[in-house]
């Protein structure tokens, strides 16, 4: 029987097994899987620290001198951003090799509603998100543009007096709680956990995950955009320590 | 429009999709059906469609179809927007007409995918299952004395689920009603009713490998966990197979030579 032969007609460019699973369908999606969570891990620690900022200002200033001093920040800026690449550039392959399997479109198409709100909108709530994340690190990182505040928490929340940049943020973090809601309990199922017991409970908890990280980054804009527009320095700023880390206690 | 009450006939319109071969670009025709029967099926429904057009001198429409019970996956079919038509865990065969009133309309199309190339109107060369499955969908068992049937113990739940697997029936209304035309829901019954039994081990990873490889030859999409799929088998096969596929395509490239 020549189907059953082991080897593929079509050559394969080398014989490596890793090379296979990462141009592989599964692969490609268990990689998406596993930086998507990876990911879900760093929004957890950033949501953490950017809350500081309701702590007032030089709380936040020494929260952020506190990361940039370290010297491993370089080392996980670097993973923060191979993370990414993994996960933009095999989702964007998967999703282009999808819409090759079907050349085609129904002229009708219904479905048995088994589709969410999440779940059809990945590549646009993700490249949404993408766009989000040029324009965050830019001006907040790099700080092009915006007033020039003599900290970073007044350089952070002088960018929200900004009724359009506020009003972007609020819609790009509705994109991540969309991007989450479906991507949590999704990269489970592709990483082959599925079990009758855990299931709904993965998929409870992914969606209060995608819940809790939407509106925990919300506060931020929405309170120093719409609420308060707090001034480049706090006037309760003077009552509390600002001492470089390590100072006071 | 006065319907005859004893009769009880539906007047329907139709938009079937028509296409001469593979290379027509093929379009919607509307046609009318008159006095159809509650008590008919939606193939026989078609039958009726198709007598009437022979009648006329003009082509019936091509359809798949062989059983007419739900058993050998042949008939296929998008019925406005819907493998299978609107019912849960039914065959187009298995479809009657007293789910629609009279003065609908419905569209049918093919079952719409790279890898099931339309042969002719309503009728795709799903061909492409057939080869997945001699990649690696088979046990291989040696011929002489049948072995004693309890010789090898076997769980009732795990029988149970491979059962459950076995079910398939390879229509590929998974594939059809999946927005990434993917085949996860197929191969992942079909790895599972394998891997689940002590039979299926010797041949497990390279099953898994083997019939991973086929079916993305074949040009399905990737799984987006859109369970659509589920939603849409005839047999009500569980997206935890594609979950068991993916653990055993994982293990298979970790652990195998
Ligand atoms: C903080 C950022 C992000 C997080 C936490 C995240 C998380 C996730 C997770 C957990 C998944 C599910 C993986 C799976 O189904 O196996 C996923 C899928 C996906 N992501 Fe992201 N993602 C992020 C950013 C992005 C960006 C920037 C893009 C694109 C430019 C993107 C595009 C996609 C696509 C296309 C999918 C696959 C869609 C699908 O499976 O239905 N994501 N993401
Ligand atoms: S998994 Fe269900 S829908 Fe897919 S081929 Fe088998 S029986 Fe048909
Ligand atoms: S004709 Fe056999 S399953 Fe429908």
């Amino acid at each position: 029987m020549p189907a059953a032969e082991a080897p593929a007609p079509t050559a394969p460019r080398c014989n490596c097994r890793a090379v296979e699973f990462l141009e592989s369908s599964i692969g490609k999606k268990i990689m998406v899987a596993l930086a998507g969570l990876f990911l879900c891990v760093f929004l957890l620690t950033h949501l953490a620290g950017n809350l500081i900022l309701f702590l007032g200002g030089p709380a936040f200033d020494r929260y952020a001198q506190m990361l940039e001093s370290n010297p491993l920040l370089p080392l996980a800026e670097g993973g923060l951003v191979v993370l990414f690449l993994i996960h933009i550039a095999l989702a964007v392959r998967a999703r282009l090799a999808n819409m090759a399997a079907r050349p085609v479109a129904y002229q009708v198409y219904k479905g048995k509603d088994a589709r969410t709100p999440g779940s059809s909108t990945m590549a646009l709530t993700g490249t949404l998100v993408l766009v989000f994340i040029i324009i965050h690190v830019a001006t907040i990182k790099f700080q092009v543009g915006g007033a020039k505040g003599p900290d970073l928490f007044g350089h952070v929340t002088g960018w929200f007096h900004n009724p359009l940049y506020a009003g972007f943020y609020v819609v790009a973090l509705i994109g991540v709680g969309l991007h989450l809601s479906h991507g949590v309990q999704s990269a489970f199922q592709t990483l082959g956990l599925n079990h009758p017991r855990y299931t709904p409970m993965i998929k409870a908890l992914g969606a209060a995950f995608a819940i809790l990280i939407a509106l925990g980054f919300l506060s931020i804009p929405v309170y120093f955009g719409f609420i308060v527009h707090a001034p480049a320095t706090p006037p309760n700023g003077a009552a509390m320590p600002s001492g470089p880390i390590g100072g006071a206690q | 429009m006065t319907t005859n009450n004893e009769a009880k006939g539906m007047n329907l319109t139709l938009k079937i999709w028509r296409q001469k071969d593979a290379r027509d670009p093929g379009g919607l025709v509307e046609y009318k059906v008159e006095n159809v029967s509650p008590e008919m099926s939606f193939l026989e429904m078609l039958d009726v469609l198709n007598e009437q057009l022979v009648a006329k001198g003009q082509d019936a429409v091509a359809f798949d179809h062989d059983c007419r019970e739900g058993i050998c996956g042949m008939c296929s079919l998008m019925i406005d927007g819907q493998a299978h038509g609107p019912d849960k865990a039914a065959t187009t065969c298995q479809l009657h007409m007293r789910r629609y009133k009279d003065g609908d309309t419905i569209t049918v199309e093919p079952f719409r995918a790279k890898a099931f190339p339309v042969v002719r109107d309503l009728v795709v060369d799903r061909s492409a299952f057939d080869r997945i499955q001699q990649a690696g969908g088979f046990v291989s068992v040696n011929t002489g004395n049948a072995r004693d049937a309890n010789g090898v113990l076997i769980p009732h739940e795990t029988a149970e689920k491979a059962m459950d697997a076995a079910a398939c029936i390879g229509c590929g209304a998974c594939v059809a009603a999946c927005p990434n035309a993917s085949a996860m829901l197929f191969v992942g019954a079909k790895v599972s009713q394998y891997a689940l039994l002590p039979q299926g081990q010797p041949e497990r990873e390279k099953r898994a490998l083997a019939m991973r490889a086929a079916m993305d030859e074949e040009g399905f999409g990737h799984c987006t966990n859109e369970y659509e799929c589920e939603a849409a088998c005839p047999k009500e096969i569980k997206v935890s197979n594609i979950a068991r596929l993916n653990r055993e395509y994982l293990r298979a490239t970790l652990v195998s030579e």
